[in-house]
């Protein structure tokens, strides 16, 4: 397993494409939902359409509520990100033949999937880390150029959040891993995990969140959960957007660490019995 | 390596999801410090077989050890350096990144790298990304992957595909010091040529068969081995004189050719009766049946057919 992580940082390290994903988020954090919507409210208050004012709406980007901003953009960009990043870990490898170049090594197949998918967990931990700081330096910059004042949530709150963030961002690069395994095609894996996560999670979960039926099915999927517990750090100014959540924030963190282990160890298992190569 | 056998399979199969019988039965036996030559036509089923032995594939049937062990074992694989299809590298490294990702899966010290790469002459585009690489660099670099663990046994899927002719030389040069070095190589070829220039012993495979296993002498022999040509005028009366000294079936006409399937040592007395007839003799000659015309007598689709007992294996 050593060996495996090992070798697996340093491919993970050297792949431009995995920084420019990850660069693509935090750009996106900074430029589009901070930048952006405060030079509107800045700039052009009245374009702002609501009931909330565009002077209250600007609190929304202040540190006091950064937590749900960081939580509400890993639900959306962040997924999407990280389901990409994790179906290219994996789908690459029978993209360029790789996988058997590194199955004839010395170590088991248990051993590669498991220095992998342990990689690509400490990666995630590592680009949860980095948005936290990316969001909360973001704030810190717009309630200064605003010259008003905020206050910063507490440690416990900013402890909770980040154990949400990652566990939410392990259970999408998980599930990306996973699809990438069973797909064998970075293509066909990034396409269908995103047409999942935007068609079924979020078209559904939204059209058709009080159709009896749906919503019994809705339950059990990992984005409404992780809704579930977004929801538990609200913002602190009146939130027009808010929706009544479909389960608990504590049914919604088991679900979610159940659905981290159907991912972590379908994979596994695939990996271990299947073939590599022929037709 | 302590074992006589390297390689050692007892009726091999794998049946592919699709229904697709690629190797059935198969039963080889590489010995310790030779090169094996696993010799047979696109999609007779060498590289499935490479694919099971490597333990890329899980045999539908039958048992192998390979390098002592079972085959994909870490106690195998420790052992055994494979290059399986196309050598398969991450494009966005260079060729010696690459080349320490394998030694960090295999964990093998990085000092052995420059080595493989002076072995394979690859030094000094070591450097380079492997998406640059030309199909000879590839192979060379896979090459040296597969030489990374200093392994017991090389297992070598068509290892001069893709390679110039200066490549190809090189590289039967280097099979040849792996040889003498004391490894075992398992090559898989349908290069006639290289096979017959590399390896101590051959096995022929077709539609998943082994058909035939010995040394290329053996092979040859099998098929008829040795052959005498006779260019004769006029050809219609040298043909109808020999056929009723011999079988008519030992009688072919070749490119204005007799060619006979008779121990070469009746040549003079053939000759003699000729000439008596009022034939003229222009050339005789002993013409060595070539492992071309043998290999196409055992892969050809009437003469498939299961290596009969004692009669492949040596």
């Amino acid at each position: 397993m050593i060996a495996s992580l090992r070798a697996e940082n340093l491919k993970t390290r050297k792949r431009w494409a995995n920084w420019i994903l990850f660069g693509i988020l935090l750009a996106w954090i900074v430029l589009l939902t901070y930048l952006t919507l405060y030079l509107v409210l800045r700039l052009s208050p009245h374009s702002i359409q609501g009931p909330v004012p565009a002077s209250v709406l600007k609190r929304r980007l202040f540190p006091e509520n950064y937590v749900p901003t960081l939580l509400n953009a890993a639900g959306s960009i962040g997924a999407a990100i990280l389901l990409i990043f994790g179906a290219l870990s994996t789908a690459s490898e029978y993209g360029w033949l790789t996988v058997q170049t590194i199955l004839i090594q010395k170590p088991t197949r248990l051993a590669v999937l498991g220095g992998k998918l342990l990689v690509v967990g400490m990666t995630t931990v590592l680009v949860s880390l980095a948005l936290l700081g990316v969001t909360a330096l973001a704030s810190y910059v717009v309630v200064t150029i605003d010259n008003s004042s905020s206050t910063w949530p507490s440690w416990e709150v900013t402890l909770k959040a980040f154990g949400a963030l990652v566990l939410e961002l392990l259970v999408w690069t998980s599930l990306g891993a996973f699809v990438g395994i069973a797909f064998r095609s970075a293509a066909a894996a990034i396409g269908g995990g995103l047409v999942y996560l935007f068609v079924v999670e979020a078209l559904l979960g939204s059209l058709f969140r009080t159709t009896p039926v749906v919503k019994e099915i809705l339950k059990f999927l990992p984005g409404i959960n992780a809704g579930a517990i977004n929801a538990t750090f609200p913002v602190t100014i009146r939130d027009a957007s808010a929706t009544t959540q479909l389960v608990s924030a504590g049914r919604g963190m088991v679900t979610l660490v159940i659905w981290l282990a159907i991912f972590t160890i379908s994979s596994l298992l695939i990996f271990q019995q299947r073939d590599v190569g022929g037709s | 390596m302590a074992q006589a056998l390297a390689v050692e399979t007892h009726g091999l199969s794998k049946r592919y999801s699709t229904g697709v019988m690629a190797v059935n039965d198969l039963s080889l036996l590489v010995k310790t410090g030779e090169v094996y030559g696993f010799l047979g036509p696109n999609g007779a089923g060498k590289t499935t077989t490479l694919r099971m032995l490597s333990g890329l594939l899980h045999p539908t049937s039958g048992t192998a050890i390979v390098a002592g062990a079972a085959p994909g074992s870490p106690a195998s694989l420790a052992r055994v350096g494979a290059m399986v299809e196309t050598p398969a590298f991450y494009p966005y490294l260079s060729g010696r990144d690459n080349l320490r990702v394998v030694a960090r899966y295999a964990s093998v010290s990085t000092s052995r790298i420059d080595p493989v790469l002076k072995q394979v002459d690859l030094t000094d585009r070591a450097g380079y990304k492997f998406r640059t690489y030309s199909t000879g660099m590839k192979q060379r670099l896979g090459v040296a992957a597969a030489l990374l663990k200093d392994p017991d046994l090389l297992i070598l899927d068509e290892p001069t595909s893709g390679l110039d002719p200066q490549g190809t030389v090189e590289m039967r040069a280097l099979i040849a010091d792996l040889r003498r070095e004391g490894r075992t190589v398992l090559l898989s070829s349908h290069l006639l040529n290289e096979v017959e220039l590399t390896c101590d012993r051959v096995g022929v495979i077709a539609k998943g068969q082994l058909v035939a296993e010995g040394t290329v002498d053996e092979l040859r022999a099998r098929s008829g081995g040795r052959t005498l040509l006779i260019r004769a005028t006029p050809l219609e009366q040298a043909r109808r004189l020999l056929e009723s000294l011999l079988k008519p079936d030992q009688v072919k006409v070749v490119d204005d050719a007799l060619v006979l399937s008779v121990d070469p040592s009746q040549a003079a007395s053939i000759n003699r009766r000729l000439v008596s007839d009022g034939v003229d003799v222009s050339e005789l000659r002993v013409s060595e049946q070539s492992l071309e015309a043998v290999f196409l007598e055992l892969t050809e689709p009437p003469h498939v057919g299961p290596a009969q007992p004692g009669e492949g294996h040596t």
